[in-house]
C-alpha cells in the first residue's frame, strides 16, 4: 500500500498537519497571555473561543497526521483549466510570486505606475507569453489607466512614487 | 410589511438608470466570468469589493447579484460547448449537453439551458421574495441562544456535510476561525494574535482575506497546473428550440426548480445535490430514457433549472439570516460587513429598501441574462480563445490593486501573499475553501452570540439550551456529528458484509 | 527523405494531408505530421483532438505509410513549428493547405502560409480544399 511515492506524498501533506498544529499552539499561547478578570457581564471572556479554536486545530492536526500516515490523501482541486496529471509547475508559480513581491517592494517608493507595470509584465512573462514589447505596452497602459481611473472615479490616490510631479 | 408593495418599491429603485446600468454590467461580467475558465463569480465579487467602496451599497449589490446569476448562465454555455466540464454544478449539464452538442444539437442545448435558467431563476426569486420575509419573521423572535445554535449548525453543515473529507473541512474551519480572531476583542478591547504588530490591531480586513483566498490562491493554483493541451469548442449558431424540444423541456424546468430551491435554501444544501437529483429523476420519468447518455434534452433542462433555483434559494438564508451557504454568498456577506451593514434577520428592517431593490434587480437580471445569452451564446464562446497569460496576470494585478486600495498599505499586500499561499496550499491538499471563509466571516459573530448568551444567563452554560429552538438544533447537530460513526457501526454489523471488499483508501481497517 | 505536412482539422488541412500521403507513397518516404498550438488559450479549434489524431494514425497505418505525428504546444506559432520540423527531419517537401480567398483577401495572404513559402529551404506544395 505504501510505495515510496505514496510515502513521500504523504510526507508533504504532513506539512499541513504541522501547520495546523503550529497554528493551534500559537493561538493557545497568544490567548493564554490575555488578562481576564472575571466579569459578570462577560463570563465567557476573551480567552474561551481562542482556546476552543486552538483545541480544534490541534485535534485536527493530530487526526490529519494519522489519516495521512494511514494513506489518506486530500484531493487536489480540479477545474476546467487545471491539469492535475503533472506536479506543480514551479517554474511558473515562483516567478509569479516574485513579480508579486517586487510589486510589494516597489509600490510605495516607486509608485503604482511602475510597480503595477512590473507586476503585470512579470506575471504575463511568467505565464509564458512571448510578445515582450506588446506585453510591456499593455502593462504600462493598464497601470496608467488604473492609476487615473482610481483617482478620478473612486477618489483613491494610488502612490505616484518616483513619477511624482509628472502624473 | 406587505411583500408586494415592498417589491414594487424595489423595482422602482432597481430601474433607476444608474442601477439599471450596474445590473447590466453585473450580468455581462457574470456571464463572461462564468464562461472563462479559472474564474468564478466568488472571485469576481471578491475582486470588486474594494472598488465598490465608492459606490452606493444598493448599486454595488445589484451588480453583485447580476454577477452571481450571470456566472451560472456562462457556466452552462461552457459546459455544453467544451468537451471538458468545469465547476461541479455544471458537471451534470455537461453530461447530456455536451453529447447534444457533439450530435449537432448545441443550439437546442444552449436554448433549453438559457430558458430553463430564466424560468427557474424567476420562480426562484419569486419564492425568495415570499419566503425570506417569513423566515425573517420567525428569526426575529429568536434570541441569542437560538441564533448561536443556528450559526453553529450552518458552519457544521458546510464543514461536515459538503466536501469529501470532513476532517479537512474542520481543519479549514479552524484556520478560518483563527484568522477571524486576529485583532481586537470586541468586548474587552484586548488584542489577540497581533504579535505586537500595530497594523494587525484592527484585524485582517475581510476584503483582503477574500481576495487572497479566492483570487490570488486560485490564480497561483491554476498557474501551477495550467492545462497545456488546448480543447475544442463545438461551433454553434444561434440557440433555438423546436416544438418537441419545448414540449420535452417545460416539465423538467419546473421539476428542476422544485428540487433546486429547497436545497439551495438549506444550510447544508448547495447546488450539486439538486442537479444530480434532477438528472436522475428526469431519466426515470423520461419517455425517451434510451437517449440519456447520448444527448437527452431533459437531462439539460432539469439540472440547469435546478442549478439556478438553488442559486436563488441560497440567497434566502443569506438575506434573511445572514448565513451564507456557498462561496459567492459568503463574499457578498463580506461586502455587507465592509459597508458597515450588519447581516442577519434585522437586515430587512434596517435596510429594507436595499434588500427589496436587490430582489427586484434579480428579476431584471434574469431577464437581461436571457436576452444576452440566448442570441449571443456563440459570441460568449469566443471568449474561450482569450490568451490565458493575460487572464491570470490580470487577476493578480486587480487583486493587488484592490487589496492595496483598501488601506493604501503595502502590509496588506504581504497579507495577501501569505494568505494567497495558504489558498494555494489548501487547494493542493484538498482542504475546502468555503469553511475557511465562513470561519473568518461568521467566527466573530458566533463568538459575539455566545458571549451574549452566557451574559444573559449570568455564566450558566445551561443558558445555551435556554430556548426550545436552540435545543432542537443541538439535537440536529448531534445527529450530524454522530451519523458517520453510526453508519460505520451499522456496516460492520451487517451480516452480508463481504470480506473481499477493499477498504476505502486504507483509511479504515475492517479486519480488526 | 521526409514529407512534412502542416495539418489543421479543416478542409484545407485535410486536402494537404491527402496530398502529403500521395507524395509519401510516391517517393516511399516518411510522413511527418505537424499540428501545433501556441497553447495560450483554453480553446484552440485548430488543434486536433485525440480522436482525430487516432483516426489519422489509423488511416496512415492502413495505407502502409511510415509516419510521425508531432503536436507541439510550446508557444510558437504554426509557421515556426512547421519550419522547425522541416529542418529537424531533413524534409524534401512541405505540404500545406491554402484557403481560397476573396479578392481583398488575396492581397493579404495568410501569414502562416506566406512565411512557410518564403522561408522554407525545400520545395513547398500548397494545396486547396475540394
Amino acid at each position: 500500500m505504501t510505495s515510496l511515492t505514496t510515502g513521500l506524498k504523504g510526507r508533504s501533506e504532513l506539512g499541513v498537519a504541522l501547520l495546523l498544529g503550529a497554528a493551534g499552539v500559537l493561538v493557545f499561547l497568544d490567548a493564554n497571555g490575555l488578562v481576564t478578570p472575571y466579569s459578570k457581564s462577560d463570563p465567557v471572556g476573551p480567552k474561551t473561543v481562542p482556546f476552543i479554536v486552538a483545541g480544534m486545530l490541534v485535534v485536527c492536526a493530530v487526526l490529519l497526521a494519522i489519516n495521512v500516515l494511514r494513506g489518506g490523501k486530500g484531493e487536489a482541486e480540479g477545474g476546467e483549466d487545471v491539469d492535475l496529471t503533472h506536479p506543480a509547475d514551479w517554474k511558473t508559480v515562483l516567478p509569479l510570486a516574485g513579480a508579486f513581491i517586487l510589486n510589494i517592494l516597489l509600490i510605495d517608493w516607486a509608485g503604482w505606475v511602475i510597480s503595477g507595470t512590473v507586476l503585470f509584465w512579470g506575471s504575463v512573462l511568467a505565464l509564458g507569453s512571448r510578445h515582450f514589447v506588446r506585453d510591456g505596452l499593455i502593462s504600462v497602459a493598464l497601470s496608467l489607466l488604473t492609476f487615473y481611473g482610481f483617482y478620478l472615479g473612486l477618489g483613491i490616490a494610488l502612490p505616484a512614487g518616483l513619477l511624482e510631479g509628472i502624473l | 410589511m406587505d411583500v408586494w408593495s415592498s417589491l414594487m418599491d424595489g423595482f422602482a429603485t432597481a430601474l433607476t438608470p444608474m442601477n439599471f446600468v450596474y445590473a447590466v454590467i453585473g450580468v455581462i461580467l457574470g456571464t463572461a466570468v462564468g464562461v472563462l475558465p479559472g474564474l468564478g463569480p466568488a472571485m469576481t465579487v471578491a475582486l470588486l469589493l474594494p472598488v465598490t467602496y465608492a459606490l452606493e451599497p444598493t448599486s454595488a449589490f445589484i451588480m453583485f447579484a447580476g454577477i452571481y446569476y450571470g456566472g451560472m448562465y456562462g457556466g452552462s454555455t461552457t459546459s455544453i460547448l467544451l468537451n471538458t466540464p468545469g465547476e461541479s454544478s455544471s458537471v451534470v449539464t455537461a453530461i447530456e449537453g455536451n453529447k447534444m452538442a457533439k450530435a449537432g444539437r448545441a443550439a437546442q442545448a444552449l436554448a433549453t439551458a438559457a430558458i430553463g435558467s430564466f424560468v427557474a431563476g424567476t420562480i426562484g426569486t419569486a419564492l425568495l421574495a415570499v419566503c425570506a420575509p417569513i423566515v425573517v419573521k420567525f428569526a426575529v423572535s429568536l434570541g441569542a441562544p437560538s441564533y448561536f445554535a443556528i450559526m453553529v449548525l450552518a458552519l457544521l453543515a458546510v464543514t461536515a456535510v459538503l466536501g469529501s473529507s470532513r476532517l479537512r473541512g474542520f481543519a479549514s474551519l479552524g484556520l478560518g476561525l483563527a484568522i477571524g480572531l486576529v485583532g481586537m476583542d470586541s468586548v474587552t478591547g484586548q488584542r489577540r494574535l497581533t504579535f505586537g504588530q500595530p497594523l494587525l490591531a484592527d484585524g485582517l480586513d475581510i476584503v483582503v482575506v477574500a481576495v487572497a483566498i479566492f483570487a490570488v490562491g486560485e490564480a497561483l493554483w491554476v498557474a501551477a497546473h495550467l492545462r497545456r493541451t488546448p480543447l475544442h469548442a463545438i461551433p454553434v449558431g444561434q440557440p433555438w428550440m423546436g416544438k418537441s424540444d419545448w414540449k420535452r423541456s417545460w416539465k423538467p424546468w419546473l421539476r428542476g426548480t422544485a428540487f433546486g430551491f429547497p436545497f439551495g435554501a438549506l444550510p447544508a444544501g448547495g447546488a450539486e445535490i439538486p442537479t444530480f437529483l434532477s438528472y436522475v429523476t428526469e431519466k426515470r420519468l423520461s419517455k425517451h430514457p434510451e437517449e440519456f447518455g447520448k444527448g437527452a434534452i431533459e437531462g439539460v433542462a432539469g439540472p440547469e433549472a435546478a442549478n439556478n433555483a438553488a442559486a436563488a434559494g441560497t440567497l434566502t438564508p443569506m438575506l434573511a439570516l445572514g448565513l451564507p451557504t456557498n462561496a459567492t454568498a459568503a463574499v457578498m456577506l463580506a461586502a455587507f460587513t465592509s459597508y458597515g451593514i450588519q447581516p442577519g434577520p434585522q437586515l430587512f428592517e434596517s435596510q429594507g429598501p436595499l434588500v427589496w431593490a436587490l430582489i427586484a434587480s434579480l428579476f431584471i437580471g434574469n431577464l437581461l441574462l436571457l436576452i444576452i445569452n440566448l442570441p449571443l451564446a456563440p459570441l460568449w464562446a469566443k471568449l474561450l480563445q482569450l490568451p490565458r497569460p493575460y487572464l491570470y496576470a490580470g487577476i493578480l494585478f486587480f487583486a493587488t490593486l484592490g487589496a492595496y486600495s483598501v488601506n493604501l498599505q503595502a502590509f496588506d499586500l504581504v497579507i495577501l501573499l501569505i494568505l494567497g499561499a495558504l489558498g494555494f496550499m489548501m487547494r493542493r491538499f484538498g482542504l475546502p475553501v468555503l469553511p475557511l471563509i465562513l470561519g473568518v466571516i461568521l467566527g466573530p459573530r458566533i463568538e459575539g452570540q455566545l458571549r451574549k448568551t452566557l451574559q444573559l444567563s449570568a455564566g450558566d452554560p445551561a443558558g445555551l439550551l435556554g430556548e426550545p429552538i436552540a435545543l432542537g438544533i443541538y439535537v440536529i447537530i448531534a445527529l450530524i456529528l454522530v451519523w458517520p460513526f453510526a453508519y460505520k457501526l451499522i456496516r460492520r454489523n451487517r451480516p452480508e458484509r463481504r470480506p473481499l471488499i477493499p477498504a476505502n483508501s486504507g483509511a479504515a481497517d475492517y479486519s480488526d | 527523405m521526409t514529407v512534412v505536412v502542416g495539418y489543421v482539422p479543416t478542409p484545407e488541412g485535410e486536402a494537404a494531408l491527402t496530398q502529403a500521403i500521395a507524395e509519401a507513397r510516391k517517393s516511399n518516404t516518411t510522413l511527418v505530421l505537424i499540428n501545433s498550438s501556441k497553447g495560450e488559450a483554453t480553446v484552440d479549434n485548430r488543434f486536433a483532438q485525440e480522436g482525430d489524431i487516432h483516426d489519422i494514425e489509423q488511416r496512415l497505418a492502413s495505407q502502409g505509410i511510415q509516419y510521425l505525428v508531432k503536436r507541439p504546444v510550446r508557444g510558437h506559432d504554426a509557421a515556426a513549428e512547421v519550419l522547425d520540423a522541416a529542418e529537424e527531419h531533413n524534409a524534401d517537401l512541405i505540404v500545406i493547405g491554402l484557403r481560397r480567398r476573396t479578392p481583398v483577401g488575396k492581397l493579404i495572404m495568410g501569414s502562416t502560409s506566406q512565411r512557410i513559402l518564403l522561408e522554407a529551404d525545400c520545395p513547398v506544395l500548397a494545396v486547396k480544399a475540394g
